[in-house]
């Protein structure tokens, strides 16, 4: 296990990190990283997985439609 | 014994991590000579997150839970704060480092959970408060050096700590208690072929503070450049001044504790993390920097490319070094004999090439040395990194036109720091109003987002805006002269031409050399 704690005596608890969650942490922790220090003219970054959207443009457009048509 | 928990916050989030904590394990490496149990939680290395913090303060029954480092760690530091009194309610939560000194008294109140901070430098008062909690008398009011919280919540300044006078009393740092590997790994950088090569570099130190009263810079309170004086509502305030207690370490002990870290830890390279090299050598009268050259020769501390006069490559031995220096105050045969010992790039503090401006800076620079600083620097082997700042008080399109037109004399790109007032220097004091102002009164907003330079926060240009500035800095990365001709015109042309920031007068600083206290020698670790 990685020596997190470094001293002249042992702690009285180990400390536990759960592995999994760790590495897919890092991942997506260090793709933002990565990918926010090389914004610039093409490259942006989306930071959201997820966005509800309710349609109602879609709606809006429509009734523009019918006035117009 | 006093159980302590040291925590080194997060610095620099969006690079990886490439300095030790430097006094954070100075420190534990003298609490552990008087006998406490010590672990450093090097959270900064680790970049592990919160939650794995929260299971750090769980991990024992800590008597001292202390936290601390430089201003722009401020946010990691409150929150930190927080999840220590929720998981270690019991420990005495202890603050140090450069975001208290700074500012005491607002630090207090913006983080209830602190219960004691360490002010200035710490070496003396660190073990002195362990050595009070483990006997368990909790009054610091006759400390010296700390702010305290009083059971009624309010906090309290003590008269300021006297440094230490010789340095060299001072043990090494607790390097084995740091993840070396991690800043092993993170070795490389770009500033010469030499850096770029490294695979076991080390931060050393050779001495504490400057002698010059750069407007922008500020020395910790470790120094003499730090006194407390009461206000006007009777309440201690931490001052800073032109005092100074120039000290640095002897020659033999940087040369031993390099070839220390060469012969246990196999190190190739040494950073010398001091402000500033050069003024350290000049108040040896020139002697300091030969006498560090000589030693690491005679002690086979030289890099094998300098001994035999050859290209650098990957198999080079010995220890190449870099620094910083100064542009008034280097000397060629000196930078010579550094660049034979192995010394790779030195950090110039230009700032700028207009000549009012340096007048008013404190650097003790002038254009002319500037610019000639370049030419002596590389003459001598090594690469000079200069340093552009934008944005000072006085800076105006004439200034920018001579900082550019000098940038392409000398072949520099640079994308220049954005003049920032950090705690504690003296233009903090001067635009503490108008920082406020362009902050909408919230004065702990604007420390929690201060970062790098690099970005902009509060202005004190008297001209430019933030906007302005951004554009300017693309302007002088190009040293594109027609774009800031443009930009002059137009200017003029737009805006009503008055003066956005002004500075002030402050009772936290004396623009004059009135030294803070220092011991007398003899002083055992
Ligand atoms: C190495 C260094 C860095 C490293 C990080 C170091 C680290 N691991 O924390 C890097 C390169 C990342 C860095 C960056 C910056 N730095 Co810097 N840095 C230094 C430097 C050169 C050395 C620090 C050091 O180790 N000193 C030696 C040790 C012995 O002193 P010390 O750390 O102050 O520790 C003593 C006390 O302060 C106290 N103490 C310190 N920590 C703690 C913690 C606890 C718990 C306790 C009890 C006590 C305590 O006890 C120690 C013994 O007395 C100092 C200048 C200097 N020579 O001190 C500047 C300095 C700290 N940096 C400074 C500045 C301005 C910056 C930047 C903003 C520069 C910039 N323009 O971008 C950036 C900020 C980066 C960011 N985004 O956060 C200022 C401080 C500003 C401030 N108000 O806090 C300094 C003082 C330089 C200056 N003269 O202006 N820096």
């Amino acid at each position: 296990m990685e020596e997190l704690l470094k001293g002249n005596y042992k702690v009285t608890k180990n400390i536990e990190i759960e592995a999994e969650e760790k590495s897919e942490n890092n991942l997506t922790i260090n793709f933002k990283k990565v990918a926010l220090n090389s914004i610039g003219g093409s490259m942006v970054y989306v930071e959201r997985n997820t966005l509800v959207w309710e349609g109602e443009e879609e709606a809006a457009d429509k009734k523009n439609e019918i006035k117009s048509s | 014994m006093a159980k302590v928990l040291l925590v080194n916050p997060v610095v620099r989030e969006e690079d990886i991590p490439r300095h030790i904590p430097y006094g954070i394990s100075l420190l534990a490496s003298i609490a552990m000579k008087k006998g406490h149990l010590v672990q450093i939680y090097d959270a900064n290395a680790w970049r592990k997150g919160f939650d794995v913090l929260e299971k750090v303060f769980r991990a024992d029954d800590w008597d001292v839970i202390a936290i601390g480092g430089l201003t722009t760690t401020y946010r990691f530091i409150k929150k930190a704060f927080q999840l220590a009194k929720k998981n270690s309610p019991k420990s005495i939560l202890m603050a140090g480092g450069g975001f208290i000194t700074s500012m005491p008294q607002d630090i207090m109140g913006w983080i209830p959970e602190i219960d004691l901070g360490l002010v200035g430098e710490a070496f003396v008062t660190f073990p002195e408060v362990l050595d009070k909690i483990d006997r368990q008398d909790f009054n610091f009011s006759s400390t010296t050096g700390v702010v305290f919280r009083h059971k009624n919540g309010k906090s309290y300044l003590t008269p300021a700590k006297p440094v230490i006078k010789n340095l060299d009393d001072l043990p090494y740092p607790a390097w084995d208690l740091l993840p070396l590997d991690i800043y092993f790994k993170n070795s490389a950088n770009l500033f010469s072929e030499e850096s770029f090569t490294a695979k076991r570099r080390m931060d050393v130190n050779g001495s504490l503070g400057c002698g010059l009263v750069c407007k922008y810079c500020w020395h910790l309170g470790t120094t003499g450049d730090m006194i407390v004086e009461e206000d006007k509502a009777g309440e201690n305030q931490v001052v800073f001044t032109y005092g100074r207690n120039i000290r640095y370490h002897s020659p033999s002990y940087i040369v031993n504790m390099v070839k220390h870290l060469y012969e246990v830890y196999n190190i190739d390279f040494a950073s010398f993390i001091d402000e500033n090299l050069m003024t350290m050598d000049a108040a040896s009268r020139g002697i300091w920097l030969n006498e560090i050259c000589d030693l690491w020769k005679e002690k086979g501390l030289q890099p094998t490319c300098r001994q035999k006069n050859i290209p650098h490559d990957e198999d080079c031995r010995g220890v190449h070094w870099n620094g910083t220096s100064h542009a008034g105050l280097h000397k060629f045969e000196t930078l010579k004999r550094m660049h034979e010992a192995g010394c790779t790039h030195l950090v110039y503090g230009l700032e700028s090439f207009d000549p009012n401006i340096l007048k008013n800076l404190g650097k003790g620079s002038t254009a002319a040395r500037n610019k000639s600083s370049v030419g002596i620097c590389l003459s001598s082997g090594i690469k000079p990194i200069p340093n552009i700042i934008l944005g000072f008080p006085e800076e105006t399109f004439d200034s920018i036109k001579n900082t550019i037109t000098a940038m392409k004399e000398l072949g520099i790109t640079a994308k220049p720091h954005f003049a920032t007032a950090y705690p504690g220097s003296e233009w903090y004091y001067s635009y503490k109003n108008s920082i406020i102002e362009q902050y909408e009164g919230d004065l702990e907003k604007y420390i929690a987002e201060l970062g790098d330079a690099s970005s902009i926060s509060a202005t004190i240009s008297h001209h430019f805006t933030g906007v302005e500035l951004i554009g300017l800095q693309e302007i002088i990365y190009k040293k594109d002269l027609r774009l800031l001709a443009l930009a002059e015109k137009n200017w003029h042309r737009n805006r009503k031409q008055e003066q956005i920031n002004y500075p002030q007068d402050s009772i936290n600083f004396k623009s004059k050399s009135v030294r803070g206290p220092m011991e007398a020698e003899g002083r055992t670790f």
